[in-house]
């Protein structure tokens, strides 16, 4: 694995330290910079503290000077890491260092002439008026510890506001995180769907492609798959449709020629032959282009409003005959007419396959029973049933490719190319629909086909 | 004899075809590209045109829809199975009919034959039909709509023939197709169809109403303009 700056593992580990990173300095920031109250009930104390270290300040000042001020105050600096200051009433600093960071205080304590308390960089600070002798007065200014108590337990405002800080911070960056890992994941499982789903032009967005981390590799891999996928199929599919269409000239030269040698006589028994063969194979090398076309360029489909039931009584009608040679009744009920949005000559042939499959397999002085209803306002549903031996279960899915046969004997007896389901399966899916068979009891296979009904909006 | 021009690039084809249709009383000839079958087409030798849309170099469409521009002669069309697009464009141009390749020649002769009787047929002297503004004369062949002359291709001058005649009534699309194609109407036919299209688009409307009236389900019918009283 190779850690470039892009790749996703560095991101991700990056991310998750940053939050934490961020989260922390965000506490800390609003811990140290965000002045805090001091609870009442601590002022007693505080200033008693505040005030005896004050005390000794001032006896040193009034004993030794300011020079001896200054050197208690080093030394308290120095034993205890807390800053203190003596300022005169009118704000001189006397003694100590740094006496300007209790500026604000002190100027606040001399105004109002009395203790102030805050709470800044985790330490309680401290101004006092300290009465000196000769009544002179002095400012005492000094931090206290006050212990982790400071921070969270002394005022349940601010606590509450850390951990909104908390909370927010390191929210909103998880929330920026999951969206960067897992919007493409969506993006181009969509993308992998549409491809499943035999759209194969779908592709994931370049957009991703160009993230230059693992996600953007697995995009790059998915488009060159599915470019890959695509090729393929559209060559096969190509390669059919070429065979188809060159094979069409020599036919139509056989047909010519034969016609020739026949010389206008009928009854010939090889020519009888050779006739009928030919015309099977100009029917399968018709159909193969028809499938061939509805697989390379299915939108060149013309698309209408279509009555379905018209197109069903006319199929039965037309059956009649073949029906009526074999005893078979065919049977069809519908409810109301529901107009569909597709190509009329297709879903009438793709409905002709599977009703004359119907007559064809079922058992001689049977029925084949043909349904079609509306269901949810949205579909139509179209269900030919026959009464014949059925498919054995592990071929159900497969009766819809061509030239699959399942009784191979029967299938040639009966004149069929095997062609006829493989058209109306393409067919109904360029309608948008479904076909599938199933078994049923007793004996016979129902063919189920499923086409979305035209929104009525669209219909002109 | 009919002279017959076959424009198709299959040599071998036309050889055999010209050999067939010598039998059926056809005198053939065979051109295998666009620019001279255009050329031949436009010649006024041949009373019929078959036309293989699928010509390397200049296409068929192309060749029609320039034999189109200058003169009727009955055009068939050899359209690739299956090519939908093609067969419709085809006839949308002025072909008179078509068929898919490969074909039984004897269909092929057929269709010629049906197309070729029309022309005769209308040749013999009749009297002009005249319904409102709209004037056939089939001895001159001529047709003229408020006195101003359009061209109509055989199969197209038939069929208004046939719905002037039964001005006022409904003429069925398998009366249609069997008389003027001569053959019967199929589940999904719709050359009548383009037809009617292409000669209704070439009459023009008379004051906003359609002279030529689709009836669902049934056929068609030539408007007699009701006189105000």
């Amino acid at each position: 694995m190779k850690f470039t700056l892009q790749s996703l593992f560095l991101k991700i580990f990056f991310w998750f330290w940053a939050t934490a990173l961020v989260t922390g300095i965000a506490l800390v920031v609003t811990f140290i910079f965000g002045p805090g109250r001091v609870p009442m009930r601590w002022h007693s104390t505080l200033t008693d503290t505040a005030r005896s270290s004050g005390m000794i300040v001032l006896e040193e000042l009034e004993r030794g000077g300011v020079p001896a001020a200054s050197s208690y105050i080093e030394r308290f600096e120095h034993d205890t890491h807390l800053r203190a200051c003596l300022f005169e009433l009118n704000g001189n600093p006397i003694a100590g260092e740094g006496c300007e960071t209790f500026a604000s205080m002190r100027f606040r304590a001399a105004n109002s002439r009395s203790s102030q308390f805050r709470v800044q960089y985790g330490l309680v600070r401290v101004a006092l008026i300290l009465p000196g002798s000769g009544g002179h007065d002095y400012i005492f200014a000094t931090e206290l510890p006050a212990g982790p108590r400071a921070a969270f337990g002394m005022d349940a405002a601010a606590a509450a506001l850390r951990f909104v800080v908390a909370f927010s911070v390191s929210g909103f960056i998880c929330y920026l995180l999951t969206i960067y890992l897992t919007g493409p994941v969506l993006r181009l499982r969509e993308a992998a769907q549409q491809l499943a789903r035999g759209r194969l032009s779908a592709r994931a967005a370049t957009a991703l492609e160009r993230r230059g981390d693992e996600l953007g590799a697995l995009a790059t891999d998915f488009n060159t798959m599915a470019d890959r996928i695509e090729e393929l199929v559209s060559r096969q599919r190509q390669l059919i449709f070429d065979i188809s269409h060159e094979l069409r000239s020599p036919l139509a030269r056989l047909n010519v020629a034969l016609d020739l040698a026949k010389g206008g006589k009928a009854g010939d028994l090889p020519f009888d032959h050779m006739e009928s063969d030919l015309a099977k194979l100009n029917e399968m090398i018709g159909r193969l282009l028809t499938i061939a076309k509805l697989d390379t360029a299915p939108m060149q489909v013309e698309m209408g409003s279509v009555d379905v039931t018209e197109i069903v009584e006319r199929i039965v009608n037309d059956a009649g005959f073949e029906a009526q040679k074999r005893d078979v009744t065919v049977r069809f009920t519908a409810q109301e007419r529901h107009p569909v949005r597709g190509n009329a000559e297709l879903l009438h042939s793709a409905i002709e396959n599977v009703v004359r499959n119907a007559v064809r397999y079922t058992t001689v002085g049977t029925s084949v029973e043909i349904s079609l209803k509306l269901e949810d306002k949205s579909r139509l549903l179209l269900a030919i049933r026959d009464y014949g031996k059925g498919v054995p279960e592990n071929d159900l899915g497969r009766i819809f490719q061509p030239f699959h046969r399942v009784a191979e004997a029967r299938d040639r007896e009966s004149g069929g190319v095997g062609l006829g389901l493989a058209i109306a399966d393409r067919v109904i899916r360029i309608h948008g629909g479904t076909i599938r068979a199933e078994n049923v009891q007793p004996s016979g296979l129902k063919v189920h086909i499923e086409i979305p009904v035209a929104e009525p909006t669209s219909l002109i | 004899m009919d002279r017959v021009l076959i424009i198709d690039d299959d040599i071998e084809l036309c050889e055999l075809l010209a050999a067939r249709m010598n039998g059926e009383g056809f005198e053939i000839e065979a051109v295998h590209e666009g620019n001279r079958g255009l050329e031949r087409a436009l010649s006024r030798e041949h009373s019929l045109v078959v036309l293989d849309l699928m010509l390397p170099g200049m296409g068929g469409l192309d060749v029609l829809r320039r034999v189109r521009e200058q003169s009727p002669i009955p055009v068939l069309v050899l359209t690739a199975r299956g090519e939908d697009v093609d067969r419709i464009l085809g006839l949308e141009i002025g072909a008179d009919d078509y068929l898919p390749k490969p074909f039984n020649p004897r269909e092929l002769i057929a269709r010629i034959r049906a197309i070729l009787r029309r022309t005769v047929r209308v040749t013999a002297g009749t009297n002009p039909l005249i319904v409102g503004d709209v004037r056939l004369d089939p001895a001159s062949r001529e047709a003229r709509v408020q006195g101003r002359l359009i061209s109509l291709t055989s199969v197209e001058f038939a069929l208004l023939e046939m719905m002037l005649k039964r001005a006022g009534h409904i003429v069925t699309r398998e009366e249609l197709t069997e008389a003027v194609l001569g053959r019967k109407l199929g589940p999904f036919d719709r050359v009548i169809d383009v037809h009617v299209s292409n000669i209704r688009k070439k009459l023009g409307t008379n004051q906003e109403a359609e002279r030529i009236k689709a009836i669902r389900g049934s056929g068609y019918l030539f408007v007699m303009r009701v006189e105000a009283k």
